[in-house]
């Protein structure tokens, strides 16, 4: 049975239906509309009725600022309801649905949430039309049923098994095309044709999860594939920049060094040079690679002691621009888990984000794009809400305004975090160490983020969850920075990555040259993932670490402590090969060597003006 | 000046940035925005470095440098000078130079395969690699975004240069005028023939502002980024109300042209020794003038916050209603039955409680001991066994303290309800029972808990009810958005042993982070608590008044009233965060901080 309940805000406290209002009328130009309702809606299954009622005026509202409806009466409204796409994390829902199980101490109900909009006002067809189109975001929502509900299950088809890509090794180049383009891949054509040889190498024609997994390492998000591009010759057309490229030669020669110039080269070769010279003492390295690190003395009570001090930029530019608040939110949250891995407390952030005039009229805005209105503040939104939940300070904020920046966003998230160098162990995993995933759960809305939402005809044919964009859970993401700021439990890691880009083959991938993942084991937040996207879907708010095995019963009961889901899912082996199995088979098992070589080599000649 | 104050990229960012929480942590050393009137914007974020269980006093202190006009004109210029600009930030806040370390952030167009758009990259990393060569700093991190284009559109090159060095808290100053009458310079770096500072004269003048700073010789420094000396000046300007008068000398190139590698510094009255070159001196009359030249720093004011108020609001109309200031004078306190050597204060943990590691903190530097627990509810299990552990630290407690934070995400649309779940457990709310009624225990709730609190019936009625739509409430702030700041309460009554180290009419300043602080209440219930002493405190302005004024009462509150207490003052609950109150915070906003909460309450306990 589904109960459902609509919770409306009393008049005069209404200010996001006042709001709601005041932009269609202000941003649309649709001056007839009167008014603006907005109802939340509710639907609760695997409750019972008792239960239900009790949830109504303790958990879906609150009767000194809410009113509730069992039915709302839409006559002379326009009326139309909004909910997350299928797979989108709904905080709203979650915690409804956990509040009830706090209070009933039973499992957790199914709850729905969402949005029924009543509009008030002679509204033309296209008018309505425009304000759906304003308020409902179609990569994260959607026009949901105004109907009642039989049920809240989801039914989820029994995915299938990973198949292998027959005849792979035998493909012409013309072949190689039409895959390349089929699939969507972010490789290219010369990337394609090294995995050929590679799998003639071995013997046998990929799976299906091994060339996704593949695009996905070496994507220019995980992997600075544009940055590592050779560059081969350089024409100038400018003194100053000749006089710097050929210091920049020279600074390269003094080294002895002979790897091919590309603009990760030229941006790191100051530093080595520094270190060189003995000019960057503080500076803490580590074969894990988390993020700034540096020894720094910090005083507590009058005494010294070492500490490690941590930082990180990081944006997330096209996220936060087709979907600002989930964009920005994933920003920060994203920044923070590169000093967590480290083991280190984050506790300051600073955004610096470019925008093109919020101030220009809706209709100046181009064909295709959000309105920079709607992105500056929904972004502001999303990013605080995350920000002020996790709680770091976040104590310095400019937004630079740029006419340029309408071509896509700038969102940056800095972070600022520290621990006592005594918490932080940094070892090479060996073999017969344990993998633990720890926080969020899988699900669809993280695939393929990081080669840039590649949709090929097997996921696409599954409709069920297909959300594109993934939201924060910052209550998560703070268990995690709990678990880790607590010495018994940071001492235990040897070794930790976040799941940033590429999921589990990426993040516990990159952990150790050899290692065994059992993607069964890997917890999913709805049935229905097949093989290929456990090992690909990215995660917020997850963490792998690598303990000694006889410490992971302590570390997943630490975890235990801290409201944290915690599950082994994978061991380090002696060979270098990275092995996923999935229903007893192995999907994936392709070796480090291959994998670390970043696909073909790339080549470019550039113009210095 | 107007058009200046006006342009998008000097204007203010006030109502951007106040909806970030910036005092979570008891370590913001610098508010984002100084001086009395939290006006000035900081150029550098200082924070204590986070310790867990003890404040530390060494901060951390970061600062960005860019300039999309620069750079779009010459990547390489324009990267020289965002190093330069992010290292000056950090070195006008206070910092020394040694050991500064740098991390940056690239975008730029799809370079495609066309040699002239890789070059754009390119000779921004080599302007970059020059500034960190000749100033011997190296950036150690960074991230590279190559995607800023849509069709035939680019995003302008971007490196953005992020400034980290680490310093002692007492090195820390601000950038807003302090005092009418000091004189204010200008020091300069020299310059080479393409207009980049040179760097050894720019690691000299490093070197003689910190000490500048170090001697007390100067008690404000701004370094000139985008708007020049205009900029800085009249931003100095703002945070203490304060005009300006240039020297009449000073020519317009100077004050409008870029400056990058100057300091703006204001000397202490004091300093005698010759510094720099004048620009001018601080005035107590609210205008900006050189020689017959003048305008209105009101005025300026008024454009300058008003370019994005329609996008990003701060300063919304508000009721200018008068409020009574209200005034109980205890003479009596409650006492507990028993007294207790060392009290313990259980602090729960919810999904979603963030403030637990600031509650502790301020609980035992006041000498009692914190218990922090973790509810868990990953399964019907962990909640029952929660429930159980949870009642047995209750009644081995001697205070409960629900710690702000946003329990659920303050879902469903509304706060606290995951507290106020868990609270109504029979078991739990028994032990409440227990610890308020026959063991005479103390419950605070700040912000979060605060909300908590109020809809569980503990305050104003020091029970566990039902509520009802006659119930006192907290709902979302007028503005309709988070709001982070300082604001000013005074005490309306020190009944409560909370406040017992407090005299009526006492104004404290807090920091208040929240988007759900508005008060709400019958006028029938606020006589009857007025009567008994239960309104704690309430928002003033800058005269003591209490107003409804968005920039002193926060979110709305009716007759601006921040913290209430139970009949008999056991329970309070306050939004503002008097646990984010440690020794050299806050130093650009001048105030009485320190209530004494927590002082009072173990004293409770101890006396």
């Amino acid at each position: 049975m589904v109960y459902r309940i609509y919770v409306e805000k009393q008049k005069g406290l209404d200010n996001e239906a006042r709001g709601i209002k005041n932009e269609i009328v202000e941003l649309l130009g649709i001056k007839n509309l009167k008014s603006v309702r907005l109802i939340n809606r509710y639907d609760a299954e695997n409750i019972t009725e008792e239960l239900f009622e009790t949830a109504v005026n303790t958990v879906f509202s609150e009767p000194q600022t809410d009113i509730t409806y069992k039915e709302i009466d839409t006559k002379g409204y326009n009326v139309f309801a909004v909910e997350f796409l299928p797979g989108q994390f709904d905080q709203r829902a979650d915690s409804a649905a956990q509040c009830i199980s706090l209070i009933s101490q039973g499992d957790r109900p199914t709850v729905k949430s969402a949005k029924v909009y009543m509009l008030e006002g002679e509204l033309t067809e296209a008018e309505v039309e425009a304000i759906k189109k304003y308020v409902v975001n179609p990569v994260e929502a959607r026009i949901a049923t105004l109907d009642k509900y039989d049920t809240l299950e989801t039914k989820y088809a029994y995915p299938e098994d990973v198949k292998t890509l027959d005849g792979f090794c035998e493909m012409d180049e013309k072949a190689l095309g039409e895959f390349l383009d089929k699939l969507g891949l972010a490789m290219d054509i010369d990337d394609l044709k090294f995995c050929q040889q590679y799998f003639i190498s071995e013997k046998r024609d990929p799976t299906f999860t091994e060339i996704k997994m593949i695009d996905t390492y070496w994507s220019d998000h995980c992997r600075h594939t544009t940055f590592l591009t050779n560059i081969d010759n350089v024409t100038f057309e400018d003194k100053l920049l000749e006089d710097a490229y050929n210091e920049y030669i020279a600074t390269r020669k003094a080294l002895g060094r002979t790897k091919p110039v590309c603009l990760m080269d030229i941006a790191t070769i100051a530093v080595r040079h520094l270190k060189k010279a003995g000019k960057l003492p503080k500076l803490d390295e580590s074969e894990e690679i988390n993020a700034c690190t540096v020894k720094i003395q910090v005083e507590t009570d009058g005494k010294l002691e070492d500490w490690l001090l941590l930082f990180k930029n990081e944006t997330h530019n096209h996220p936060t621009e087709i979907e600002p608040f989930g964009g920005a939110a994933t920003c920060i949250g994203g920044a923070i888990r590169d000093p967590l891995s480290g083991r280190s407390y984050v506790y300051a952030a600073m955004r610096v984000t470019g925008a093109a005039d919020p101030t220009k009229p809706l209709s100046e805005t181009l064909e295709g794009k959000l309105p920079q209105r709607k992105i500056v503040t929904t972004a502001a939104s999303g990013y605080s809400s995350y920000g002020n939940q996790i709680g770091l300070a976040t104590g310095l904020v400019d937004e630079i305004y740029h006419d340029g920046y309408v071509a896509k966003r700038m969102e940056i998230g800095a972070v600022i975090a520290a621990a006592p160098a005594e918490n932080v162990r940094r070892e090479r995993p060996e073999p017969g160490d344990i993998v633990i995933l720890l926080g969020g759960r899988t699900g669809r809305d993280g695939c393929g983020g990081a080669t840039g939402s590649s949709k090929s005809h097997s996921l696409s044919s599954l409709e069920s969850c297909g959300a594109e964009v993934q939201k924060g859970n910052a209550p998560e993401e703070r268990k995690l920075q709990r678990l880790f700021r607590n010495p018994e439990a940071s001492k235990l890691i040897k070794r930790c990555n976040d799941f940033g880009a590429g999921g589990v083959s990426v993040a516990i991938g990159e952990l150790a040259d050899g290692l065994l993942v059992e993607l069964d084991k890997v917890p999913k937040k709805y049935e229905g993932l097949d093989g290929t996207e456990l090992a690909i879907s990215e995660s917020q708010e997850r963490m792998a670490v690598v303990v000694a095995a006889e410490d992971a019963e302590k570390f997943c009961a630490l975890a235990d402590s801290e409201n944290l889901e915690s599950t082994v899912v994978a061991t380090v082996t002696e060979e270098p090969r990275l092995v996923l199995k999935h229903r007893g088979k192995a999907i994936v098992n392709i070796s480090r060597e291959f994998l670390n070589s970043n696909g073909a080599e790339k080549h470019i000649d550039i113009t210095l003006s | 000046m107007q058009a200046l104050a006006s342009d998008l990229n000097v204007c203010s960012k006030r109502g951007l940035s106040e909806r970030f929480d910036s005092t979570i942590g008891r370590g913001t050393v610098l508010m984002p925005f100084g001086g009395k009137k939290q006006l000035t914007p900081i150029q550098a974020m200082v924070n204590k470095v986070s310790g867990e269980k003890r404040d530390t006093s060494t901060v951390s202190v970061m600062a960005y440098g860019y300039n999309p006009y620069i750079t779009e004109k010459s990547p390489y210029h324009g990267s020289y000078l965002a190093v330069v600009e992010s290292v000056c930030k950090l070195i006008c806040t206070g910092a020394s130079f040694e050991d500064t370390y740098l991390t940056f952030q690239e975008y730029f167009e799809k370079p495609k395969k066309c040699g002239k758009r890789w070059g754009k990259p390119m000779a921004a990393l080599l302007g970059a690699f020059k500034a960190q060569m000749e100033l011997g700093i190296g950036s150690i991190g960074g991230k590279d975004s190559m995607s800023g284009s849509f069709e035939n559109i680019d995003v302008p090159p971007t490196l953005v240069s992020f400034a980290v060095t680490t310093d002692h808290i007492d090195s820390i100053i601000s950038n807003e005028f302090k005092e009418a009458d000091n004189e204010v310079v200008i020091l300069k770096p020299e310059y080479d023939e393409n207009g980049l500072p040179k760097a050894e004269s720019l690691i000299d003048l490093f070197a003689k502002v910190n000490a500048l700073i170090k001697s007390g010789d100067v008690v404000a420094a701004y370094t000139p980024t985008y708007g020049g000396v205009a900029e800085a000046v009249m931003k100095m300007c703002f945070g203490n109300g304060f005009g300006f008068e240039y020297d009449e000398k000073v020519t317009n190139e100077e004050i409008f042209g870029y400056s990058y590698g100057a300091f703006v510094l204001e000397l202490s009255g004091k300093c005698d020794k010759a510094v720099g070159t004048r620009l001018g001196k601080v005035t107590k009359s609210c205008a900006i003038k050189r020689g017959e030249e003048k305008i209105c720093s009101y005025n300026l004011l008024e454009t300058y916050e008003n370019k994005l108020e329609s996008v990003f609001s701060c300063n919304i109309e508000t009721s200018k209603e008068e409020i009574p200031a209200f005034e109980f004078k205890a003479s009596k306190y409650a006492s507990p039955a028993v007294k207790t050597a060392q009290p313990q204060f259980l602090i729960p943990v919810f999904p979603g409680t963030n403030c637990e590691y600031d509650s502790a903190k301020a609980v035992e530097y006041a000498g009692a001991k914190a218990n922090i627990f973790v509810i868990n509810n990953l399964t019907k299990d962990g909640i029952a066994r929660s429930v159980e552990s949870f009642a047995k630290l209750l009644s081995e407690s001697q205070a409960v303290f629900v710690p702000g934070g946003f329990s659920g995400g303050d879902e469903p649309d509304g706060s606290g309800k995951f507290i106020t779940a868990f609270m109504r457990n029979a078991a739990i709310k028994e032990g409440i029972e227990s610890l308020l009624g026959a063991r005479d225990g103390l419950m605070c709730g700040i912000c979060n808990g605060f909300q908590a609190l109020i809809k569980l019936g503990l305050v104003p009625f020091g029970k566990i009810i039902d509520a009802d739509d006659t119930c006192p409430t907290l709902t979302f702030n007028t503005i309709a958005r988070h709001q982070s700041r300082l604001v000013r309460t005074r005490i309306a009554s020190n009944m409560s042993p909370w406040l017992r180290n407090t005299e009526v009419g006492e104004i404290y300043t807090v920091p208040i982070s929240h988007g759900e602080g508005k008060f709400l209440a019958s006028d029938a219930l606020i006589k009857e608590l007025a009567k008994n002493g239960q309104i704690a405190t309430q928002y003033v302005d800058m005269d003591g008044k209490p107003t409804y004024d968005i920039h002193f009462n926060p979110n709305g509150s009716t007759l601006a009233i921040e913290g209430i207490t139970s009949p008999d003052g056991r329970v309070i609950g306050k939004m503002g965060h008097s646990e984010r109150v440690g020794a050299g915070l806050y130093k650009n906003v001048p105030g009485e901080y320190d209530i004494k909460m927590f002082k009072s309450a173990v004293e409770y306990f101890t006396k």
